[in-house]
């Protein structure tokens, strides 16, 4: 249970964290906020993905459905005419339907058939896609997607301004998604898990709370995809394609799965590797080999994922100072 | 007489060409302890995941409460009160104690989404916490509320796993192998709390190898053979019949 | 019609040669160490990439290009086994994560050894066969289809008749029984990953010629292999084999007839039929009750 050190340097690093992140794009360069934007879009990505994989189920699909906000709010905007805020969330909603649509056919399958089942649903959707050329584009794909509109003099095209509506997007979402997790709806997600068998036997409706965690996690991808469509302006298949779910895969599993932040600092940390530390030493076509190279080490040499560094760092800068957490757990133990 | 809380009637499972029960009927008088006995491949264990909603009876009918019952899925039959426990130790092995009775309060612990992500279902929370703490004490487990589940002693998970059912505010209970691997003393201290679990007013149904605790303990035994009723009355009159012995020996001309 | 149909077939009989090739090598990785391999796309792009360096640029002999490409290829798998499958054996994520690791280096060592554009090699063999009613069977598709027929029939009587495939087909059915009998689980993947790396490389290599190959080949046959092998029936090698004839027949047809893209959606949605109504795969074990 937290005390209330523990909960003084949460805080503290929170507050610092958040003061980073306001004032981060005023420091990079204009290249470097572009890829701020997408990095934080990644973030919502990768944490809605998170809460799927709570019920222990690994879709291959989850990109594919960050599409489906992306095209959503892209024709919603651009072929109805609706107010791009608006059209955002419908697309979220829109991806939230598809999950639900698609839980009847992908949850008669358990853990392996799920994950090569949910990717042949993702294929079909983006051949869909890639076939009618009305609605959706064909190969090439929605383009002169509307912007976010103005509000008053606060105009979203510059990149650093977009950031900074995403980041009020994103933080809220994180927010929610934190508290499922925390919830008791958590409690059940993560009994699904472990006992799908026993939690039934209380009483849990085990295909509704797949669904449920499914839908979800859709909808958070929708809206992250809803947040790409109308900065980047296009959309196509191949933006959605396997290559880009197996980033997320690689963001959550290296960053670590025990932990609601893993994620976080795996997609965080991998992006600052490949698109900051790796272009800057201007070996842009080694890139990819230089990024394999450094999954295959983490996996050897961390296999517990980048969050259980966080423990070691916490340790470091504890045992300099006096540590309160200990001496309480030695009153407890002594009583 | 009062009408029985649970019955099964004509039921019939097959898999297949085999026939693992046959036409079995029998009743459970509500606050009693009813056992469910019978040699190996008796049928006993199908019979039970038949009750309990993990297979649908491909004949015949399961009453509960008065109510056809049959086929419906644990999940809902847990909802109206009839809740069973799994050999062994089933438990969320990797939470503290305290959490897996928690998830079994989940049909009392309703609360709407919004306030989930708010943080407003703290009284429901709360009181489902209260609960959960009450049934531990009750099973002697109070104190271990924050150990994880998997370091508990065997005996202590038995009773967990219990505690686990109790949450979820059965009616009935239906006990799959309580007894499995305990020596004497787990043995009389399960007995006293499936006692006691029958004492809040709790039926119970048990599956069972164990004879001791199966003669100590119940009301009224179903004997079961080759998938079908071999004989059912009070412990004493089962322990005598001949056909009970027969079964469980083989032919009694052998026995000398 | 009717030689259009003929031609088809053909067609299809060259398609499943090279994907079973490359789907038998998938399953007897999956089946034997228990690991999905998503470099396997990569490994049948550095046989043809093998032939490219040997046969294309320092004019070897077409066969011993391939010979050569089907050894380094197999190598490879060993490189994997060793480095990567091995130390993770207990972490099947793990696994999944390094075997996309080695994928972009592999991936990326041809972008830098050979430029991403497509290189065109010039076929050893113009020949061809003219079959009845003006139907085409070139000769260097008829060396695939023959490599694959010969290729997967050594398989077999190396799996079903000596000591190593008993071995290996022991592994795949339960590893600790096998271990518990004195099988060596080392050197049972070293030889499952090395073959299945092989057949991979060889398919890449007598295919180049036929393709145009590009660094980034390996992508649409991964997706294909592990529709098949989910068609099949996943550590099913027979299963394999009858799923990738499936498959490159209802491909090529709907292809030839109508259109690529809808010749995908076919081939995804078969095989979402096939999970929904038999997931273990149309010649998998029956599923529990």
């Amino acid at each position: 249970m937290p005390n209330a050190r523990t909960s003084i340097w949460t805080w503290a690093f929170g507050l610092a964290l958040l003061a980073g992140l306001l004032v981060l794009p005023q420091v990079l360069s204009f290249s470097q906020r572009e890829i701020a934007v997408l990095l934080v879009i990644n973030v919502l990505l990768v944490v809605s993905y998170r809460l799927m994989t709570l019920t222990g189920e690994w879709s291959l699909g989850h990109v594919v459905l960050m599409g489906v906000g992306a095209y959503a709010s892209a024709l919603f905007s651009k072929r109805l005419g609706v107010p791009v805020p608006v059209s955002m969330l419908l697309g979220a909603v829109t991806a939230g339907v598809a999950a639900a649509a698609l839980s009847f056919p992908l949850f008669r399958m358990k853990g392996f058939y799920f994950l090569i089942g949910s990717f042949a649903a993702g294929e079909v959707i983006r051949l869909i896609w890639k076939y009618f050329t009305f609605p959706f584009g064909g190969p090439k794909g929605l383009k002169l997607i509307p912007g976010f509109p103005d509000i008053g003099p606060i105009s979203f095209f510059e990149p650093e301004i977009y950031y900074y509506l995403c980041l009020v997007v994103v933080a809220i979402s994180v927010f929610i998604l934190y508290r499922i997790e925390r919830s008791r709806i958590g409690l059940t997600f993560h009994a699904i898990h472990w006992q799908d068998k026993l939690a039934e036997s209380v009483g849990v409706d085990t295909f509704r709370y797949r669904m449920l965690a499914f839908v979800l996690a859709s909808f958070f991808a929708g809206l992250a995809g809803s947040l790409y469509a109308h900065y980047i302006g296009t959309v196509n298949p191949t933006r959605f394609d396997v290559e880009e779910m197996v980033y997320v895969l690689i963001w959550a599993i290296v960053g670590g799965t025990a932990t609601f932040y893993g994620p976080i600092v795996g997609v965080v940390v991998l992006t600052i590797i490949n698109d900051v530390i790796l272009r800057s030493l201007g070996l842009d076509e080694a890139r990819p080999m230089f990024y394999g190279a450094i999954l295959i080490a983490s996996v050897l040499f961390l296999p517990d994922g980048l969050e259980s560094l966080v423990p070691k760092f916490k340790r470091m800068f504890g045992s300099a100072k006096s540590t309160p957490d200990r001496e309480v757990a030695e009153a407890r133990e002594a009583s | 007489m009062t009408r029985p809380i649970l019955e099964v009637r004509d039921l019939s499972r097959h898999f297949g060409g085999l026939i693992a029960v046959n036409h079995l009927s029998f009743a459970v008088q509500p606050g009693s302890i009813h056992g469910l006995i019978g040699p190996n491949g008796a049928g006993k264990t199908t019979t039970f995941n038949v009750i309990s909603g993990f297979y649908a009876p491909t004949h015949g009918q399961v009453i509960y409460q008065g109510r056809d019952v049959s086929g419906t899925k644990t999940a809902r039959l847990a909802a109206v009160g009839l809740v069973r426990t799994f050999q062994g130790t089933t438990l969320f092995k990797e939470f503290p104690v305290i959490d897996n009775v928690r998830i079994g309060c989940h049909a009392s612990a309703r609360s709407s989404f919004m306030s989930r992500i708010l943080g407003t279902d703290r009284a429901v929370e709360a009181a489902a916490t209260r609960k959960a703490e009450e049934l531990l004490d009750f099973f002697g487990l109070g104190d271990l509320r924050d150990e994880k589940a998997s370091n508990l002693p065997h005996g202590h998970q038995r009773a967990l796993g219990m505690a686990v059912a109790l949450a979820a505010d059965p009616r009935i209970i239906l006990l799959d192998e309580p007894f499995t691997g305990m020596n004497p003393e787990e043995t009389a201290r399960m007995m006293a709390l499936v006692r006691d679990v029958r004492d809040r007013g709790i039926t119970v149904m048990l599956v069972e190898h164990d004879m001791q605790a199966i003669m100590g303990l119940c009301d009224t035994i179903t004997v079961m053979n080759f998938g079908s009723l071999l004989t059912e009355g009070t412990p004493q009159e089962v322990r005598t019949n001949p056909q009970v012995i027969e079964a469980y020996l083989g032919s009694p001309a052998h026995a000398a | 019609m009717t030689e259009l149909i003929l031609q088809t077939i053909v067609n299809a009989v060259y398609a499943a040669s090279y994907m079973s090739l490359i789907a038998v090598g998938l399953v007897l990785i999956f089946g034997v160490m228990g690991v999905i391999n998503f470099a396997h796309g990569e490994l049948y792009m550095a046989g043809a990439y093998t032939v490219v360096a040997l046969y294309s640029l320092f004019d070897w002999p077409f066969f011993v290009s391939v010979a050569a490409g089907l050894v380094f290829v197999g190598v490879l798998g060993l490189v994997m086994e060793y480095a990567l499958f091995r130390p993770l054996r207990d972490n099947p994520l793990g696994g999944l994560i390094a075997s996309i690791g080695f994928l972009l280096i592999l991936q990326t060592t041809a972008v830098l050894g050979f430029g991403v554009r497509m290189a065109f090699i010039k076929p050893p063999t113009q020949a061809k066969i003219e079959m009845f009613d003006g139907v085409v069977l070139t000769h260097q598709r008829l060396f695939v289809i023959v490599a694959a027929v010969v290729l997967l029939t050594v398989l077999y009587f190396f799996l079903r008749k000596t000591r190593f495939g008993w071995a290996m087909r022991a592994c795949a059915q339960d590893k600790e029984a096998a271990a518990l009998q004195g099988i060596s689980l080392n050197q049972v993947s070293r030889i499952a990953m090395f073959i299945g790396a092989a057949l991979a490389g060889v398919a890449g290599a007598l295919t180049a010629p036929l393709v145009s190959p590009t660094p980034y080949m390996g992508h649409s046959v991964i997706v294909t292999a592990f529709i098949i092998i989910i068609v099949g029936g996943i550590g099913q090698l027979e299963g394999a084999v009858a799923a990738a004839i499936l498959y490159a027949f209802v491909h090529t047809f709907v292809t030839t007839f109508y259109d690529g893209v809808v010749a995908d959606i076919v081939g995804l949605v078969l095989m979402l039929l096939v999970l929904v109504i038999k997931p273990t795969g149309l010649f998998g074990a029956k599923d529990r009750a």
